[in-house]
């Protein structure tokens, strides 16, 4: 709800009839706002405040999604919100990488093995894989990178469907970084991966800076470009891109907007005419770059 | 099909009516015209309502599911939606439910608001005397419904004429008892004429200037900061539109519960803010410019529909005496004027 009450008022005067016969615990259908339950199987632990956490849908859902689509998530009682997907449908779980932030976020946190979750999507966009040319720049700053995991991921399954490929992410400090584990395995796929912190310390030997001065660092042809992160960063990312003569369309931005319903008629994503729910959340950088 | 249904028989068909649906009809509450449940009091059929009947597609609270917990693991219960008619809604309000349609309509297609639509009738009253701040006539969406009504009356002063626009509009006047509706003639077909075409020049005299064109222009070169320093922040401009279908999802209750939607407006700061803090609309000056261009830009380009239809209603709340079409403040004598000049 927005900051002021005036519109929760008449809930105790609302009349309610239930019918008695639909109950309903099955596959959910867009648009009907009910969710599916998705057991956890599994929580770990990505930095201090960040967990990934693998739920299971129930069998016989179909439930097929793209690299950069997100989910509605529901803990019942304390609401939905929206998280991207972070595993890929190449294998089999669906992942979701919780960043503590507030009311939802730490009640999804707060859950254990075997307890559920409402799961409503998948939804949005994703990545346009078949508009995407094969070499790719992916580039992501702090916890926006959980949606380009997928993508990542996805093509160290699908190889040979790509071309040159490297990532550049950074985060606060070396404790923030997501997914350390995978780097190995993406650098063994022929993925270049560099990783920066904002602060150093002692334990850590990498680069300090920002994702922007990553992009120097690569020898990568002008193709396509996966971005996420903090607004500053997108546009630093976009034009050593653009200098390096990538399209303004063949960048494409993952945006984060506050939203409530997830198919495109709340109006709490607008961002100009498009819903980032439904139009985005993947847009091209020119489509977005007002608004950045 | 057309037919005539005399003054004395309106009460008499509502109560025909209510034998098998809920009737909604608007009902004199303290002064004030509002739709509710009918339960035989004299309908209040005249004017304008500032209460939009649209509440009874897009309540500004409705339970979407009931949740209910059994051994970790929830079952969901949609609530039941009832057969109703909504009689003597005005066209405006009946236009906005064409938008409204194209809005939740789309897909993926919007399942509460659907099932509430598929199973309400809609009968509508032609206006034939204006309120002070309508000008549907500008807008293309009054003084009569052109469509999307199952029963059209207009008030010609022995009674009403009605026109069906469906099967069920044609069975809402053949299905009840006999003698209530009379055969219509010439005459009343001449009356409404008459009456409409004066609504339309009465309009037409006072907010003939209104175009989408000009508003357009002025929303590319209005002072937001300063129309931003003059809004009161009430919302009420967005709760009271037909059109405006912002809504905000909470759950209620732990272990079971409600997850219910309720209204909610781009104009409030916390509409779009996010939870680092960032909010892409974060002055009031740039929300009610988002409000416009959503109405006048944005909905025309996704749905081919204007977001405005012209009922009047924010004008007439706005506490803040902003001309919604001039986009300036209004002075208390203009605003008299407005109020006298009928
Ligand atoms: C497309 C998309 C993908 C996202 N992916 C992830 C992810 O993978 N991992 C992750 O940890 N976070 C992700 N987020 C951010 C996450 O949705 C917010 O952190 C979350 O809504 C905060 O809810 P809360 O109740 O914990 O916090 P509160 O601040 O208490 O939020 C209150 C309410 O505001 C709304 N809200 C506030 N901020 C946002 C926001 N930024 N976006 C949407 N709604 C908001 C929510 O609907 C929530 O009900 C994503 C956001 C978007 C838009
Ligand atoms: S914008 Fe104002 S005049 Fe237009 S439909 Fe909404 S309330 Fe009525
Ligand atoms: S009704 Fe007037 S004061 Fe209230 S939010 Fe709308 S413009 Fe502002
Ligand atoms: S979240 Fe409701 S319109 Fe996008």
């Amino acid at each position: 709800m927005s900051d002021h009450d005036s519109n929760g008022s008449n809930i105790s005067k609302r009349n309610n009839s239930y019918s008695g016969c639909s109950k309903y615990s099955g596959q959910s259908s867009q648009g009907s706002y009910l969710p599916l339950q998705a057991e956890i199987v599994d929580i770990d632990v990505e930095s201090p405040n960040t967990y990934l956490i693998s739920l299971a849908l129930p069998s016989g859902v179909d439930f097929s999604y793209k690299p950069g689509q997100f989910v509605m998530v529901s803990v019942f009682g304390l609401g939905e919100c929206p998280i991207s997907i972070t595993s890929t449908p190449t294998r089999g779980s669906l992942q979701l990488c919780i960043r503590l932030a507030g009311r939802i976020t730490n009640g999804i946190t707060d859950s254990r093995i075997g307890d559920v979750l409402g799961i409503r999507g998948p939804c949005g966009n994703g990545f346009p894989l078949d508009r995407m040319k094969k070499d790719i720049l992916i580039a992501g700053g702090g916890s926006g990178f959980a949606t380009l995991r997928s993508l990542i991921n996805y093509i160290v399954d699908r190889r040979d469907s790509f071309g040159k490929v490297a990532v550049a992410y950074g985060a606060r400090t070396r404790q923030d970084l997501y997914f350390m584990q995978e780097y190995k395995g993406w650098q063994q796929a022929g993925i270049d991966v560099s990783v920066t912190v904002d602060i150093g310390d002692e334990g850590w030997k990498g680069n300090v800076g920002m994702v922007p001065a990553l992009i120097d660092k690569f020898n990568l042809p002008a193709g396509s470009a996966a971005i996420c992160g903090p607004s500053v960063m997108i546009n630093a990312v976009a034009s050593k891109l653009m200098a390096r003569d990538f399209d303004h369309s063949d960048i494409y931005v993952s945006m984060e907007r506050h939203m409530k319903c997830g198919v495109g008629k709340c109006e709490h994503c607008c961002i100009g005419p498009y819903h980032a729910c439904q139009d985005g959340p993947v847009f091209t950088y020119d489509m977005v770059k007002e608004v950045l | 099909m057309k037919a005539f249904l005399p003054n004395e028989s309106l009460i008499p068909w509502l109560k025909d009516l209510s034998s098998s649906l809920e009737v909604i009809a608007p009902v004199d509450v303290e002064g004030e015209a509002v739709y509710q449940t009918w339960k035989g009091q004299p309908p209040a059929l005249v004017g304008n309502t500032l209460s939009s009947p649209i509440e009874v597609l897009m309540p500004r609270t409705e339970v979407l599911f009931r949740y209910v917990q059994d051994s970790g693991r929830y079952t969901f219960d949609e609530p039941k939606v009832p057969t109703r008619i909504v009689v003597g809604m005005k066209p405006c309000d009946l236009k906005a439910v064409a938008i409204l349609d194209r809005i939740f309509g789309s897909e993926p297609t919007d399942h509460p608001y659907l099932a509430k639509r598929r199973s309400t009738l809609l009968v509508s009253l032609n206006c034939t005397d204006p309120g002070p701040w309508c000008f549907c006539a500008i807008m293309d969406s009054g003084p009569d419904a052109q469509e999307g009504f199952d029963l059209a009356l207009t008030d010609i002063g022995s009674g009403y004429l009605a026109e069906a626009g469906s099967a069920a509009g044609v069975l809402l006047i053949k299905g009840c008892s006999s003698g209530l509706f009379l055969e219509a003639d010439g005459s009343h077909e001449a009356s409404r004429d008459i009456l409409l075409e004066n609504a339309r020049s009465v309009m037409a005299e006072k907010y003939g200037d209104r175009s989408v064109g000009h508003l357009r222009r002025a929303i590319r070169s209005a002072d937001w900061e300063y129309l931003g320093r003059q809004c009161l922040r009430c919302g009420g401009c967005s709760f009271i539109c037909p059109v405006c279908h912002c809504f905000s999802i909470a759950d209620l209750g732990v272990p079971d519960g409600e997850r219910v939607r309720c209204r909610d407006t781009c104009l409030l700061s916390g509409f779009s803010r996010m939870t680092n803090g960032a909010n892409p609309l974060g002055s009031i000056g740039e929300r009610m410019r988002n409000w416009y261009l959503d109405k006048f830009e944005h909905l025309p380009e996704r749905t081919g529909l204007i977001g405005c239809v012209g009922c009047g209603r924010c004008d007439e709340i706005c506490l803040a005496q902003i001309d919604r079409w001039r986009l300036e403040v209004l002075d208390e004598r203009s605003r008299q004027q407005r109020q006298q000049h009928k």
